[in-house]
């Protein structure tokens, strides 16, 4: 690991620290179908509360520490996904949320890029269709490195549960 | 009225994340997984063929499903019988794009 690396990985961890216990988060629809905006909405419900884990959501960017991307980053809104990136401060994370945002759903043609790691680099991916709001909190919480992430180690693969 | 002194006898003023097994986890949908020896060839292209997402595929000896497709629909449940189940996980988030891609060795890599 060169010098630059090893400052660079401590600068995350930094960030990460200070993440940990207070982070607001900018949503940002790139055309979706709404649904993973009413998930995302009910994280701030009674139920899953995420307010108790501390974050938050905040209207203006530049307020923001993450980003939290659902659609298939249509063309159209292009523009606006990168002057959102470009306003929220550094260090920030970005999160996309959902099947269109990860790609697969729409293929890449002239009306949409396919998957939001096209236009802007993205730290974290939460997929599901729409992401459950509990998969959203664990997707959060793995993105601030308060939880390991889980899906490395599946396999879906059901082989040892039958029987010999 | 004196709710809080619960609250600082126990020195915990919010719960962390899953506080206790969360009830509703088991509704929801979640990816198939497969039982890889009851797999073969010609029911991969059938599963291919009956995912809207385009999620699942075959390659060579392997179904690939790719989970960052997958909407959790169902449709390869009802194709598999019992060759799929859903799987139950639904907290797939993750740094690594290419740890959402999941190779099954079709008939169990035999």
């Amino acid at each position: 690991m060169t010098e630059e690396q090893r400052l660079a990985a401590r600068l995350q961890e930094r960030a990460l620290a200070l993440f940990r216990r207070s982070l607001h988060i900018r949503t940002f629809d790139s055309g979706s179908c709404a649904v993973c905006e009413s998930e995302i909405r009910l994280l701030s419900s009674p139920y899953y509360d995420l307010h108790r884990l501390g974050f938050f959501f905040t209207p203006a960017p530049r307020h923001a520490d993450l980003l939290l991307v659902s659609g298939p980053a249509v063309r159209a809104a292009e523009p606006a996904l990168l002057k959102t990136l470009e306003a929220i401060p550094e260090p920030r994370i970005v999160v996309a949320v959902g099947a269109c945002a990860l790609g697969t759903i729409f293929t890449e043609d002239e009306l949409v890029h396919g998957s939001v790691d096209a236009v802007i680099p993205v730290d974290v991916y939460i997929p599901g269709c729409p992401p459950s709001p509990l998969a959203l909190l664990h997707g959060l919480l793995v993105a601030v490195g308060r939880l390991e992430e889980k899906v490395q180690s599946l396999r879906f693969d059901l082989r040892e549960e039958l029987p010999a | 009225m004196f709710w809080f002194l619960r609250g600082i006898r126990r020195g915990v003023v919010t719960t962390r994340y899953p506080s206790r097994a969360e009830p509703a986890a088991a509704q929801l949908p979640t990816p198939p997984a497969f039982r890889a020896e009851r797999l073969s060839v010609e029911l991969v292209e059938r599963l291919a063929a009956a995912c809207p997402a385009g999620a699942l595929r075959r390659d060579g000896p392997d179904l690939v499903l790719d989970l960052a497709g997958c909407t959790a629909c169902g449709r390869c449940r009802d194709v598999g019988g019992e060759a799929v189940a859903a799987s139950g996980e639904f907290e797939l988030a993750t740094r690594e794009r290419a740890a959402l891609v999941k190779r099954i060795p079709i008939g169990g890599g035999r």
